[in-house]
């Protein structure tokens, strides 16, 4: 399942950059996070719940960055399973940073995610429209973030 | 593999109550199960308790008088509205629709207050019975409450329940003379779920054949069945010509918010929402002058 999208905050490059690397910034703007820890320079160990309607999985993971060009450019590689055992994916993601004038920054992503399992039967139908809204509530959460550190 | 979980099999709608209270958010009511047990086989839903309502007989009937309209018991199934009768009379969308739905077996045990419960965009009842402007009676012990369906989706496989609230019936009101009803979905297969789907209600001014008043209603095109005001306005108050019918499914497939999925890509998804509603729109347009 590829999944792409963008999003625009207001900040500097640099601030933007440094915010998505930050492990205490992902968990608090991560919908559901419930723990995102970095191990070392390129490692996070994750624990993301989702909920759909009364369904919930938790996802505990690794993801490593393999490639970072600061400011712009961050590849990851992201490997982990339900809780329950409903379902293993594994995940690769391209993430650009780009300066658009007037103090904004674009962010484009672009992931590449496999489920195997009970959850790939569920359907992507229902995991997509679900990324489109953790997309949106992580963009607002991070842009108050970042205007909270100014 | 299913989880173990405790099985009540109340018979009335008071005991369905008092066991929803007493076990809180920790149960979950099951009728026919064709959606639930699906999502629990898979592991994904493992309720502490099942309230198996397949029994309260009380809330299995259909009934109809033209100035109440049509009152569906919340328990009652697919297949009985579909071979109904009475249905076929007052109603030939809502038999259409369920020829459509699913399998007969499904059919024969899936309830139409399970399907509306359960939440699916992608579920065919709903648009059809928004078409018909129906309304939704909710039961709990603290008392009921009527609310448009259209209003019951919040979010994908999730509706407007409160904890011990269940439904217990669906009102449809009788359409207003020179009014036609259609609805259609986008199937490789007979039976499956619809890629999109649209259901559409036009009614017509006796007389000029000016639409009086649309109803377009989609599925699969977003998170909740979808109804599109932007696009009845488009129709409401013209004569209706194809090229309305044309703009009106453009107007649907701006709005609309499809997913995509390994069946369709959201841009296919809107391309053939603007196809049903035209299509759908004109059957309707037909049935209105009463053709």
């Amino acid at each position: 399942m590829l999944m792409e999208g963008k999003i625009i905050l207001r900040g500097s490059i640099e601030k933007v950059w440094e915010r998505l690397l930050d492990a205490e910034t992902l968990v608090s703007c991560i919908p559901g996070a419930e723990k995102i820890e970095r191990i070392d320079e390129k490692t996070y160990d994750c624990v993301v719940k989702q909920k759909v309607g009364p369904i919930s999985v938790k996802f505990k993971f690794k993801s490593v960055l393999t490639k970072t060009e600061p400011p712009r450019h961050l590849e990851i590689a992201g490997e982990g399973e339900d809780i329950a055992k409903a379902g293993h994916f594994v995940q690769k993601s391209i993430v650009d940073l780009r300066e658009r004038g007037g103090g904004e920054v674009e962010v484009s992503y672009k992931s590449d995610v496999n489920i195997v399992g009970k959850l790939a039967m569920f359907g992507d139908r229902i995991m997509r429209a679900k990324a489109k809204k953790v997309e949106e509530e992580f963009t607002k959460a991070l842009q108050e973030r970042l205007e909270g550190i100014g | 593999m299913m989880k173990d979980f405790e099985y009540f099999s109340p018979k009335t709608v008071e005991e369905v109550l008092s066991l929803l209270s007493e076990h809180g958010g920790e149960a979950k009511i099951i009728a026919g199960g064709q959606s639930m047990l699906v999502v629990m086989r898979q592991g994904l839903l493992s309720p502490e308790y099942v309230v198996d309502i397949k029994g309260v007989s009380a809330l299995d009937y259909m009934s109809y008088d033209e100035r109440e309209g049509l009152r569906i018991g919340a328990l009652t199934t697919h297949r009985v509205i579909e071979k109904s009768a009475l249905i076929q009379e007052h109603f030939r969308v809502l038999s259409e629709m369920e020829r459509n739905l699913a399998t007969i077996q499904t059919r024969n045990w899936g309830t139409i207050g399970g399907n509306l419960c359960h939440g699916d965009p992608s579920g065919d009842p709903a648009p059809v019975l928004i078409a018909l402007d129906a309304k939704l009676r909710l039961k709990s012990l603290s008392g009921e409450r009527v609310v448009a369906l259209e209003a019951f989706g919040k979010d994908m496989l999730e509706v407007d329940l409160e904890p011990g609230e269940i439904l217990v019936e669906i009102q449809v009101p009788t359409p207003r003379p020179f009014t036609g009803v259609a609805h259609e979905k986008l199937m490789a297969v007979q039976g499956d779920a619809g890629i999109v789907g649209a259901a559409v209600s036009i009614t017509l001014k006796p007389g000029d054949g000016v639409c009086e008043d649309a109803r377009v209603v989609l599925s699969n095109a977003a998170s909740v069945p979808l109804r599109v005001k932007e696009a009845e306005k488009r129709l409401i108050g013209k004569v209706l010509k194809e090229q309305l019918l044309v703009e009106a499914g453009e107007v649907a497939s701006a709005v609309a918010d499809p997913p995509g999925d390994i069946h369709g890509t959201a841009k296919y998804r809107r391309e053939m929402l603007k196809v049903f509603v035209r299509r759908v729109g004109a059957r309707a347009l037909e049935r209105a002058k009463g053709r």
